[in-house]
């Protein structure tokens, strides 16, 4: 995707970008979502990559294991994948119209590198779901998939809130408390079969 | 050196004439980087086959699916870092300053005096086939799963007309120049065609 960078390569001669440079700045970034501090590197070197892994990861995750090879979870393949894409397109308009200086990609990168901690919550519940279902499972999954949700959120505010005016920031962080609430909900009520 | 575009109308490669009667560089016809060249065309082609074949492939829809998106993403880091510079001298980026404001940049390598930089006709050729054929199959895929209600595939079909034709846009625009837009190009084009017919009827009765 487009990268926002000083030095795209090396100008004087035809020496293309490193993939291990751009491996490693998708790879900060993730760090950065899940150590959230004031830090300008979502924004600044904004990458759709890690949107896409994490897109990718979460929709294979929540496929039901269907015994009909007709229905065989594609449609709920798209699904993530429309709700995770269309749901941070309708945040970005909405932070722009609310007269945000964030740029399009820049919030979308924000948001989709954010799904990183709901992403080890669906990896987690998938695992406890191995075990004998119950009142117990079902608690530890609530909890898990709550403190996660509040992971993302605090990790996407950290880096949306300061670009709204601040008698806006409400109105602009609500939508993603949605967005974030829509994923944890469907993590949590995932069953296998 | 890598430089903005200027305003050179008779310096540039002509995106649509293959022969260029005003060009006094020879242009070699062999290609110089054919690993690349492959490599460009590749994934683009190898998704589209996917695509056409998932059926007969593979009964999972999953595994067709994650299969073009991930041949789809190569092609698009590949044609976006490696390809277009070294096939054509193009580049593009964002770029965000210290203010926050997000700047596209483009760019076209100016030829240099020195042999080897020339830009060869063939690979040339084989860049913007590969990279104006693809969209325009995509798009048709689109209608196509529009209108025959397989809309499960319109995900994988926009993910691919987005992708493929965000390379399509950023080069041609690379290829305009900053100065330049596509109308006043596209005025010149059929203006100088226009001429030459006329030119041409002239000398021949």
């Amino acid at each position: 995707m487009a990268e926002a960078e000083e030095s795209p390569g090396d100008p004087g001669t035809a020496s293309p970008r490193p993939l291990m440079r751009d491996l490693k700045a998708v790879g900060k970034k993730f760090m950065h979502v899940l150590y959230p501090r004031k830090s300008n590197t979502l924004l600044r070197d904004w990458d759709l990559w890690g949107p896409l892994i994490l897109c990718v990861t979460l929709a294979l995750m929540l496929q039901r294991d269907s015994a009909d090879s007709e229905k065989d979870g594609g449609p709920q393949f798209a699904e993530v994948f429309v709700i995770v894409w269309f749901g941070a397109v309708t945040i970005t308009l909405n932070s722009k119209l609310l007269g945000g200086n964030i740029s399009f990609f820049q919030s979308l990168c924000v948001l989709g590198y954010c799904i990183l901690p709901l992403t080890v919550a669906m990896l987690i519940c998938r695992l406890v779901l191995l075990a004998d279902p119950g009142p117990v499972n079902f608690m530890v999954r609530l909890f898990v998939v709550i403190v996660m949700f509040a992971w993302s959120i605090v990790a996407s505010t950290a880096f949306l809130a300061d670009s709204q005016p601040p008698n806006r920031r409400a109105l602009a962080v609500y939508p993603v408390f949605l967005f974030y609430f829509v994923i944890s909900w469907m993590i949590l009520t995932f069953t296998p079969q | 050196m890598l430089q903005q575009d200027s305003n050179d109308d008779t310096e540039d490669v002509s995106l649509f004439d293959a022969e260029e009667e005003t060009t006094n560089r020879p242009r070699k016809a062999k290609i110089r980087h054919p690993v690349v060249s492959f490599f460009h065309l590749f994934c683009r082609v190898s998704a589209i086959i996917v695509y056409l074949l998932c059926e007969l492939l593979s009964s999972s829809f999953i595994t067709c699916m994650v299969t073009i998106i991930l041949l789809l993403s190569c092609d698009f880091w590949a044609v976006k870092n490696v390809t277009g510079r070294l096939m054509v001298g193009l580049r593009w980026w964002n770029h965000i300053d210290e203010d926050g404001k997000s700047h596209w940049v483009f760019e076209s390598r100016k030829e240099s005096s020195q042999e080897n930089k020339t830009v060869s006709e063939a690979e040339s050729r084989i860049f913007w086939l590969g990279l104006i054929a693809c969209p325009v199959l995509w798009v048709i895929f689109a209608f196509s799963a529009l209108f025959s209600f397989r809309v499960k595939w319109l995900a994988v079909v926009i993910v691919g007309v987005v992708l493929q034709g965000a390379n399509l846009y950023g080069y041609i625009r690379c290829k305009v120049g900053s100065r330049k837009n596509l109308t006043s190009m596209a005025t010149s084009y059929f203006g100088k065609q226009f001429l030459r017919q006329n030119t041409g009827v002239d000398q021949t009765s």
